[in-house]
């Protein structure tokens, strides 16, 4: 476990531009394609990266400012995603002996397990906030396609972030010894 | 080592109790009406919105790249020239024609409320919410076009919401499909009143309607103008369903909006004179009471 805050700057900074872009990509280029009804959730699946893979004390940190950046394309705000984040990323770190990563299949499954809670959790602050349980289940129906894209995404996505946060794994991420 | 690693343990105990007390806190204060940004907010909103604006731009044009020139590589050597010529003159048709329906949306966004005495500011939409749980549309006017927190947004079919978040340059609009804004509304034909709120991707409900409300299939929902936020008399949509409890003292009824959310370019910034007049008279109790 990296312990000093430095050694995840970098990491960090890069992280934030690929949350920008893909943040940019998903607010403007899909609603432009004609998209306008599914937003596809980048945040998650960096904040689900991080919990799975990096080993360290400021991860309630790093999620925070992901999740800052990503209340400048929302109105959501910070606040909501960053609480999700911390209880999905206790959540794992308890299951962190059970977790493998060994194929891509099961990146796709494991993702797409914990986007689940990540739905549950969101959608109980949103109750708390808002009272209205029919808007939680018009949320479930986008819910459904928005988290399978993520999870199908998750296996090259998380190579890509094995490399920016400098994570060395048994197993590749695709499946295949490295 | 074993040391070190307890140390890290119970920093990160401390952070993400820290970071989760910190963010029950904030979000138990946020209301989901307005939203004053900071200076730093407002300057990266700046600089993130232009980039979304050229991603739309890029995509419009790429678009009528492939729609007027990939599509005829497949043409014979002949025909190529003739058919390039044929596909720029479409294209510039093409282009006239965007310009003359642009034109003619523009003007009936202009025309539209001159009676209303409202200062109009036009705007693009560049962008929409990150999260598909919020109805939220970016805007590429903002503060130093005169926009303010809170102006109702309108186009000439009917009303879209209010300015939610604003920086210099740039503006968010919750729109009435936002489970989070409500309209005082009423409903035309029998002037009774009720709150509309955003329901799903394209339907918004009204609530708190007397049951005894002889409202039908059709009728026109308009806003109501009390609420301080929206002028009287904005087209909100027609009511498409209604549901009556046997024993309710209310009922709810479902809204069609009157604007295609999904086709919308372009929108109306409405802009209260008004509000000059009452922030000089703010000032001018402010300064009386500074000097008694």
């Amino acid at each position: 476990m990296r312990n000093e805050i430095k050694h995840h700057i970098g990491s960090l900074l890069l992280t934030i531009v690929i949350l920008v872009l893909f943040e940019i990509v998903t607010t403007a280029f899909f609603p432009a394609l004609g998209i306008k009804n599914y937003r596809i959730p980048f945040n998650i699946l960096i904040v689900l990266y991080l919990g799975f893979k990096v080993e360290s004390p400021f991860i309630a940190i790093f999620i925070f400012v992901l999740q800052y950046f990503h209340s400048f394309f929302s109105i959501e705000g910070w606040e909501m995603g960053t609480i999700a984040g911390i209880f999905i990323c206790v959540i794992i770190s308890y299951l962190k002996e059970l977790l493998h990563f060994s194929s891509a299949i099961i990146t796709i499954l494991v993702t797409q397990l914990f986007q689940v809670f990540w739905f549950l959790i969101m959608s109980a602050i949103l109750y708390l906030k808002l009272g209205d349980f029919g808007m939680i289940v018009d949320k479930f129906w986008r819910f459904l396609p928005e988290s399978i894209f993520i999870s199908f995404c998750a296996p090259v996505f998380f190579v890509l972030m094995d490399r920016i946060w400098g994570v060395a794994s048994k197993e590749g991420m695709l499946g295949e010894e490295v | 080592m074993k040391i070190l690693e307890e140390a890290g343990q119970r920093h990160k105990i401390f952070l993400n109790v820290a970071v989760l007390a910190i963010s029950l806190f904030s979000l138990s204060r946020r209301e989901f009406v307005f939203d004053e940004t900071t200076a730093f907010e407002n300057f990266m909103v700046d600089m993130f919105s232009p980039m979304q604006s050229s991603v739309t731009y890029m995509r419009q044009k790429t678009s009528n790249f492939f729609e007027f020139y990939v599509a005829n590589i497949d043409a014979s050597r002949e025909n190529a020239e003739l058919k390039k010529g044929i596909g720029e003159l479409k294209s510039q048709l093409f282009q006239y024609e965007q310009v003359a329906k642009e034109n003619k949306r523009l003007k009936e966004l202009l025309q539209f409320g001159s009676e209303t005495g409202f200062q109009k500011v036009l705007a693009q939409i560049i962008a929409w919410d990150a999260n598909s749980d919020f109805r939220v549309l970016r805007i590429n006017k903002g503060k130093e076009d005169g926009i303010e927190l809170q102006s109702s947004v309108v186009t000439s079919e009917g009303l879209v919401g209010y300015i939610f978040r604003l920086t210099d340059h740039y503006a968010d609009i919750i729109t009435i499909l936002d489970p989070n804004n409500r309209v005082d509304a009423l409903v035309e034909r029998t002037r009774s009143h009720g709150i509309v709120e955003g329901y799903s991707k394209s339907r918004a409900i009204m609530k708190y309607l007397a049951g005894t409300e002889p409202v039908i299939l059709g009728d026109l929902v308009l806003s109501s103008g009390l609420g301080n936020i929206y002028p009287k008399g904005l087209k909100i949509g027609k009511i498409t369903r209604v549901e009556r409890e046997s024993y309710g003292i209310t009922q709810t009824i479902q809204i069609k909006p009157s604007i295609d959310f999904s086709s919308l370019e372009e929108v109306v910034v409405l802009v209260s004179p008004k509000d000059e007049l009452r922030e000089k008279e703010w000032k001018a109790l402010d300064e009386a009471e500074g000097a008694e």
